[in-house]
């Protein structure tokens, strides 16, 4: 009798998850997004310059007059206590001594998500700060609690990962997701030879910034490299033992037949390179990904990873906290097409409202060395 | 505690020695302090809002507190969040249901989850935290495998007046818990149906024996912690203006403490719906107060952890003194 409920019980439920298994369109890289893709050309070709279009932020109303004089920020990042988002925090801090009349804070989740990334920004509004910056956690789910702080004056400024646009005024963009995506699958192309098959290791498939990384990079391999062959994207958080192991478990099923393995993150890339490493399948297996350097330095030092993409996360937060003081200043309005960024020199305004700060930047064992973060 | 303290405390009335009273007491002395230390913790607007952030965890403590009165757990309810969420989403987008006919559906499901926890329970004996983990991975591989990671948006705006807007001056949702808190409450203290959980609770063999409809009650309750669960996936999914099969991650761990810190026995057969609203309300107030007062959040996860323990040795200590 017992038997037959708990027999019934696992049928229903592995009905169920067939079902759900079914559902999987074919075609398309798991951990990608549905949104449109804009693929670069291929080979070394410069970018063509996008279509200026017309700023589409959202303003604070009736924000107070603070232009020249201090401010209070406060910085909710991801999540914090990782590498990127420490490094992030100090340009933050570096902008704020710089530019002298800015005091800035870095209060966060210590883990990823939405909802408690809303509860501090919420709090923030609350305590009355003059100014937010933000990583969002998802782009729409953050929308109210920042259209709530723009209604109560507060300036807002994002960087690394976007909120819908009429959430924010500005976005400082580290770099448009397709020139990461061809950075990453042209790597991955001169390692593994046109033919290869690899894997990618990502975050969680909704993860934004990893979807549309996926979703651009399948859009630009289709056009520049059709031979390449996925395999497989596993999902591993953002966490370093269970990257290694789904990593190694990669390597383990595929054998002979995976060439390459792609990190999406800075936790997944590292963990990556160590389960090659560790396989004793350097130099057969590749690995490409975006990694901090100080990370990164043993497998490129051991020649198992050959190159590592990503942009200066310091430069990140310093040309955010820039940003935010043009905005309360009056100094960058919506329609301008540059703003001043200290060190930085002059960053322009793409997509309407979107701030750029640079191509991807490759890091190799030539000038690895010369970055601590 | 000195002598003197303590002879008074053996001679104070009867509802000041409950775990409840005293609790209620110290979230008046931690508002008052942390009033002191900022000006803008003590405000209407902010008690409003602190209210709207914490229904969703509210709504699924409610039920939470009968089942764990009944010696019982549910730690699937984050997942039934993810999977209700999710189904409300596809209910809409993919099947082209109605919205009101979608929420009704997502709730369904949510019920439908904690139904089956309850009928394997009760039906095939699996102790109620080995089935509840194995259903916290089911029903989130299940909002996983259906949603495949897509996030659902752009819903009308009317369904956000339920998690953003405000009516009689009050926010949507704090008006539904706080119906649903007195639902409960009388349903605990005044009804047969309260008076079995604690029966249970305290000794289910006699309860068997005394003809009382124990795996009724047990299926009941277990339902209701999924429709909980259910009811506040939409208020969720309204509030942030998007499905995502991650909603509710770790939300069962909240709940629980909620409960727990609100005086109920985590063994069963005591507890009140009074106890789980002040340790809800002082969990989310204490953090927001905390927050505004400057302290991080690392800092702020270190004092909920100690005022937990704090509050649980208080709680332990009285049950000595009253045995």
């Amino acid at each position: 009798m017992k038997a037959r409920y708990l027999l019934t019980t696992a049928a229903a439920a592995c009905a169920l998850t067939a079902f759900a298994t079914d559902a999987n369109a074919a075609g398309k890289w798991d951990g990608g997004d549905d949104l449109a893709t804009s693929p670069l050309e291929c080979g070394t070709g410069a970018a063509a310059p996008g279509a200026p279009m017309k700023y589409d932020g959202g303003q604070p109303t009736h924000a107070p007059n603070k232009a020249g004089k201090a401010i209070t920020v406060v910085d909710v990042p991801k999540l914090i206590g990782i590498g990127y988002f420490n490094a992030t925090s100090k340009g933050i801090q570096d902008a704020a001594k710089e530019i002298g009349n800015v005091k800035a804070k870095t209060d966060g989740p210590t883990e990823a998500k939405i909802d408690e990334q809303i509860k501090f920004i919420d709090n923030s509004i609350t305590s009355g700060v003059d100014g937010i910056l933000f990583a969002a956690n998802d782009p729409v789910a953050i929308a109210p609690v920042l259209k709530k702080a723009l209604s109560k004056g507060i300036h807002v400024v994002g960087y690394d990962a976007n909120a819908t646009p009429g959430a924010r005024e500005w976005f400082v963009n580290q770099s448009p997701f397709n020139g990461i995506a061809k950075a990453m699958v042209d790597a991955m192309a001169k390692e593994t030879g046109e033919d290869g098959s690899f894997a990618i290791v990502t975050s969680t498939f909704t993860t934004p910034n990893q979807a549309r990384w996926i979703a651009e990079m399948q859009a630009y391999a289709a056009k520049c490299h059709p031979k390449l062959q996925w395999l497989e994207t596993v999902e591993a958080q953002e966490d370093n033992n269970l990257s290694f192991n789904q990593a190694t478990t990669l390597i383990n099923k595929y054998g002979d037949k995976l060439k390459g393995l792609f990190g999406m993150t800075s936790v997944a890339t590292p963990a990556s390179a160590e389960a090659v490493t560790k396989a004793g399948q350097c130099g057969k297996v590749a690995v490409v990904g975006l990694a901090t350097p100080n990370a990164m330095k043993p497998y490129v030092h051991s020649g198992c990873v050959k190159s590592v993409v990503l942009w200066n996360p310091i430069d990140l937060g310093y040309a955010a906290t820039y940003v935010m003081r043009a905005a309360v200043d009056g100094k960058l309005e919506p329609g301008d097409t540059s703003v001043e960024a200290g060190k930085l020199g002059k960053l322009n305004v793409i997509n309407g409202s979107e701030i750029l700060l640079g191509a991807p930047f490759i890091y190799d064992k030539a000038n690895i060395d010369t970055f601590d973060f | 505690m000195s002598a003197a303290a303590e002879t008074a405390l053996l001679r104070a009335p009867w509802w000041l020695k409950r775990h409840e009273t005293l609790l209620a007491i110290i979230l008046a002395v931690a508002l008052v302090g942390l009033g002191a230390f900022n000006d803008r913790f003590l405000t209407l607007d902010n008690l409003l809002n602190q209210g709207r952030l914490m229904t969703e965890i509210g709504l699924i403590a409610l039920p939470m507190t009968f089942v764990i009165i009944t010696g019982g757990i549910d730690l699937s309810v984050g997942a039934i969040v993810g999977l209700s969420a999710v189904m409300l989403g596809y209910a809409w987008k993919t099947f082209a249901f109605p919205l009101p006919l979608a929420i009704v559906f997502a709730l369904f499901v949510g019920g439908l989850a904690g139904f089956v926890n309850g009928f394997v329970i009760t039906r095939v004996k699996v102790p109620p935290l080995i089935m509840t983990i194995a259903t916290l991975a089911l029903y989130r591989g299940l909002a996983e495998g259906v949603s495949q990671a897509h996030s659902v948006r752009g819903y009308p705006e009317a369904f956000y007046v339920l998690g953003q807007g405000d009516v009689l001056g009050a926010p949507t949702q704090l008006l539904i818990l706080i119906v649903l808190i007195v639902v409960a409450g009388v349903a605990l203290d005044r009804t047969t149906f309260g008076r079995a959980l604690y029966a249970i609770g305290s000794n289910e063999t006699a309860a068997r024996f005394s003809a009382l409809a124990v795996d009724r009650a047990k299926l009941v309750v277990y339902t209701l912690s999924g429709l909980a669960s259910g009811l506040a996936a939409v208020v969720l999914v309204s509030r942030v203006t998007t499905t995502r099969m991650d909603m509710g991650m770790g939300y069962e761990l909240d709940v629980i403490a909620a409960v727990v810190l609100g005086g109920t026995s985590i063994f069963g057969g005591a507890g009140t719906i009074w106890g789980t609203v002040i340790g809800l309300v002082m969990i989310q107030l204490l953090k927001n107060g905390l927050a505004l007062t400057g302290v991080k959040g690392d800092a702020t996860i270190v004092v909920i952890g100690a005022a937990l323990i704090v509050s649980v040795l208080i709680a332990s200590s009285l049950q000595r003194r009253r045995e």
